[in-house]
């Protein structure tokens, strides 16, 4: 019989040690039963498997404002930079004007496209919705002026003009395209209908 | 029995003295007053009575509404911006912890990360040897295989586990130490990787109270100036047509200008304040008493501009919780203490 440790020993005594009894035998409670069994208990440790994790190193991350803070990864790389983040993006810097969409025309490409092709290709602007208080602004603004119904309605018209009328995105193009059209070709359609 | 029958007709006589007060006061007093006159005047501070009152309203008489003036503040504040600094007991823990890692997990295989004989993979090996074959960057000369793998624990005393040697070491890891040929760099020739702005700005160190920039890692409350010189947040009287919001989004514009992009965070005030009437002898009233309800604002951007205040505000100032403390009186303090966070 091998060695054993003290925790592995009966802690009831025994009166026989010459008994074979298989030691996987039911154990029983009951104390009336004279107890002639051999009754150890096991408590051998068992080695049990880590489960494998990657190593971890600790990097820093610096976001695009500057600011940074560590955190534990697989990477190798100590220093990581962000380029875009919650710091520089619009949806988190509603306020931030610069990082908006708005057209950087530095070396004059699109005003040279405008000039050629006219601004039928531009991206239709949003209509500002035009409430109650457009309305109110309307007449205030005519009430500035002079203070006459008609200028009240003349401003109503151009905010309808502006705002209410369908805007035809190729509509500048096709005109300007008439408008430089030879004269001779006019002539032969026109022709046709004096007839 | 004549004993026991005079002990019941006293309690009587106490439990008729006072008829007209409510249960839930009844209950709550002493019901052996050694004096008559203490007895009164503790119940007049306590419900806030007039002169010639001597016992508390029921509550469904004369309602009190005009005795005060109902106002709406606003608490207009910055959240912070930074994390707070770990205490050396954090630090500590984390780099014990860190160490123990060092010893379950896998081994690092650089061949995962670094192709052979790639600008990348030298660059690995330079700075593997330097730190003395071992791979973690900050963990010190710790060698979790090794025989004495046990001795994982700092001494007292020991810089290794502080923040700000990490991130040197972090840092000093981060800078490239070969050379665009690919070949091994030169002392000279190593660029030292950009350090990051530190937590102390030069706000913090002039102590100027009227920057947002200032104590980033804790929150800021903007507090104003009286012409009588007392500090307080904004505030001003309501009117019938308004809500509490309202108010305190018209208080705000009125006291710090609109040059500054807020957001009230709720319609329900998060504090209220009440100062007592003062009545005079005849019980009219000497001076009103006040209600103050306080919202949460925050600051997104913009900074406070009190040139054309119509409040009569002279200065501004931005404060955390504790130098709050000192500046407001202790009632107005103690009032809106429990809406401010401690950081």
């Amino acid at each position: 019989m091998a060695t054993r440790l003290p925790t592995a020993l009966p802690r009831r005594p025994t009166t026989s040690t010459l008994s074979t009894f298989n030691t996987l035998a039911p154990q029983t409670t009951s104390s009336n039963i004279i107890p002639t069994l051999q009754q150890t208990q096991t408590r051998n440790a068992r080695l049990i498997k880590r489960p494998k994790r990657p190593y971890a190193f600790t990097q820093v991350i610096q976001l695009s404002d500057g600011s940074t803070f560590t955190m534990r990864t697989a990477s190798p790389h100590s220093l990581v930079k962000s380029t875009k983040d919650t710091r520089n993006h619009v949806m988190w810097n509603p306020s931030e004007k610069s990082l908006k969409n708005i057209e950087v025309d530095e070396a004059g490409k699109l005003a040279a496209f405008r000039e050629r092709y006219g601004r039928g290709w531009d991206a239709q602007a949003p209509k500002p919705e035009l409430g109650a208080e457009g309305a109110e602004d309307a007449e205030a603004m005519a009430s500035k002026k002079g203070g006459d119904k008609k200028d009240a309605k003349a401003v109503e018209t151009s905010f309808e003009d502006k705002f209410n009328s369908t805007y035809d995105p190729l509509g500048d193009l096709i005109s300007q395209y008439a408008v430089g059209a030879p004269d001779d070709k006019g002539a032969k359609v026109a022709k046709p209908k004096k007839k | 029995m004549a004993s026991s029958l005079r002990g019941s007709s006293a309690a009587a006589a106490l439990l008729r003295r006072r008829p007209n007060i409510c249960a839930s006061c009844r209950t709550t007093q002493s019901l052996r007053p050694y004096s008559v006159a203490a007895e009164a005047q503790a119940t007049a501070e306590a419900h806030h009575l007039k002169p010639t009152q001597s016992e508390p309203h029921v509550p469904f008489t004369v309602p009190r509404t005009a005795e005060y003036r109902l106002r709406s503040s606003i608490i207009l504040s910055r959240a912070p911006l930074l994390t707070r600094p770990l205490t050396p007991f954090e630090d500590a823990f984390f780099f014990y912890q860190k160490r123990l890692n060092e010893r379950l997990t896998t081994e690092f295989r650089h061949s995962m990360f670094f192709k052979k004989d790639t600008a990348a993979d030298l660059d690995w090996r330079i700075k593997f040897a330097e730190r003395g074959g071992l791979v973690a960057k900050e963990l010190g000369r710790y060698y979790a295989k090794g025989r004495n793998a046990w001795n994982d624990e700092l001494l007292v005393g020991s810089t290794l586990s502080d923040t700000n040697r990490i991130r040197e070491t972090l840092l000093k890891d981060a800078e490239s130490r070969v050379t665009e040929d690919g070949e091994k760099a030169k002392p000279d020739e190593i660029v030292p990787a950009e350090k990051p702005q530190p937590r102390i700005t030069e706000s913090d160190q002039k102590n100027d109270v009227r920057k947002l920039d200032r104590k980033l890692d804790q929150t800021l409350y903007l507090a104003v100036k009286k012409a009588s010189g007392e500090w307080q947040f904004p505030t001003d009287d309501m009117s019938t047509e308004e809500n509490l919001h309202q108010a305190a989004q018209r208080i705000l514009d009125a006291a710090a200008g609109p040059n500054m992009n807020t957001w009230i965070v709720g319609r329900v005030p998060v504090a209220h304040h009440v100062v007592q009437p003062v009545f005079k002898e005849d019980t009219s009233l000497a001076t009103k008493g006040e209600k103050t309800f306080f919202l949460k604002g925050r600051i997104m951007a913009g900074q406070a501009d009190l040139k054309e205040n119509t409040l009569g505000y002279r200065d501004f100032k931005w404060l955390t919780k504790d130098e709050l403390k000192e500046l407001f009186p202790e009632p107005y303090f103690k009032s809106v203490r429990n809406m401010m966070a401690d950081r």
